[in-house]
């Protein structure tokens, strides 16, 4: 069975602002801006998966260009270099980085799945049994890009809702 | 020395690259495995003198891979970069004879204040 989960929307802000800082943002010049907007559009994301003492999803959504951004920083590369397999490995390890943090945060007994990528809004993703939690929702750069907690019931729903 | 950097991302073994020259480390001879079993097979092919490992890697997890190496009596340096970092994990590490366990995601000084003592 699930617990209830000791990671909230500032721990999670504080990873996103490390992941920044020490790789989309190092000059501290254009950070993660806070839209607390949950609805905001994506193009693209991954997930990692966590099961046992907390059973849920993390998730990385964006827009294309801010993923093709990520790519750039992360890979030391010109925007026009960037290829979908660029940007859909740095989605997988943002994904990765920012699920890895968020098991350490969690009671002893959780495992941490490899990250999945969908080039595909996250609206079309379906996680049963699972709704988000918490988020971190902001522009960068004037584009959109959010990380959220999906927390899968323990309670085994049949409708489906 | 020759170093194994092994990561089933190609993103981080990039910036794991990328970040040992920014800490003063990239004249070492890097070499790169892109799942457990190839560092496995490559930590004794190749016989690095360090190894920097992920933790959630295919095939084999980075912590099968450093039991496995020390089972075949082989103690070369072994340590964790990895996003997770629980104590029980910790504990696994240290217990298999990990030398080190730096937490994605790192900068190059943490890097230094790391590898500084073992690289020189």
């Amino acid at each position: 069975m699930s617990v209830e989960v000791e990671v909230d929307e500032s721990d999670l802000a504080e990873m996103v602002e490390q992941v920044w800082e020490s790789y989309l943002d190092p000059e501290g010049v254009s950070p993660l801006i806070p839209t607390y907007d949950e609805n905001q559009a994506s193009e693209v994301h991954s997930s990692v998966s966590i099961t046992g003492s907390w059973s849920g999803h993390v998730v990385y959504a964006s827009s294309t260009a801010a993923a093709r951004r990520a790519a750039a920083a992360f890979l030391a590369m010109e925007l026009e270099e960037v290829s979908e397999e660029d940007i859909s490995d740095t989605l997988g390890e943002l994904a990765n980085i920012v699920g890895g943090n968020v098991k350490a945060m969690l009671p002893p007994g959780a495992q941490l799945s490899l990250p999945q990528v969908v080039l595909a809004p996250e609206s079309t993703a379906r996680y049963p049994n699972a709704a988000r939690i918490s988020g971190v929702y902001g522009l960068w750069e004037g584009e959109p890009v959010s990380i959220s907690m999906w927390q899968i019931s323990s309670e085994t729903k049949e409708d489906g809702a | 020395m020759k170093i194994l950097i092994a990561d089933d991302s190609r993103v981080m073994r990039q910036i794991v690259v990328r970040t040992l020259r920014q800490a003063g480390f990239g004249d070492h001879d890097l070499i790169e495995a892109a799942d457990g079993q190839q560092a496995y097979d490559m930590a004794l092919s190749e016989k690095p003198d360090l190894i920097i490992s992920d933790w959630n890697m295919p095939h084999l997890t980075g912590i099968e891979v450093l039991r496995q190496i020390r089972a075949t009596g082989n103690n070369v340096k072994f340590g964790f970069v990895t996003s997770e970092c629980t104590p029980e994990m910790k504990e696994a590490a240290e217990a298999s004879g990990s030398a080190f366990f730096i937490v994605k995601p790192f900068t190059a000084e943490r890097f230094d204040e790391v590898f500084a003592p073992i690289l020189g």
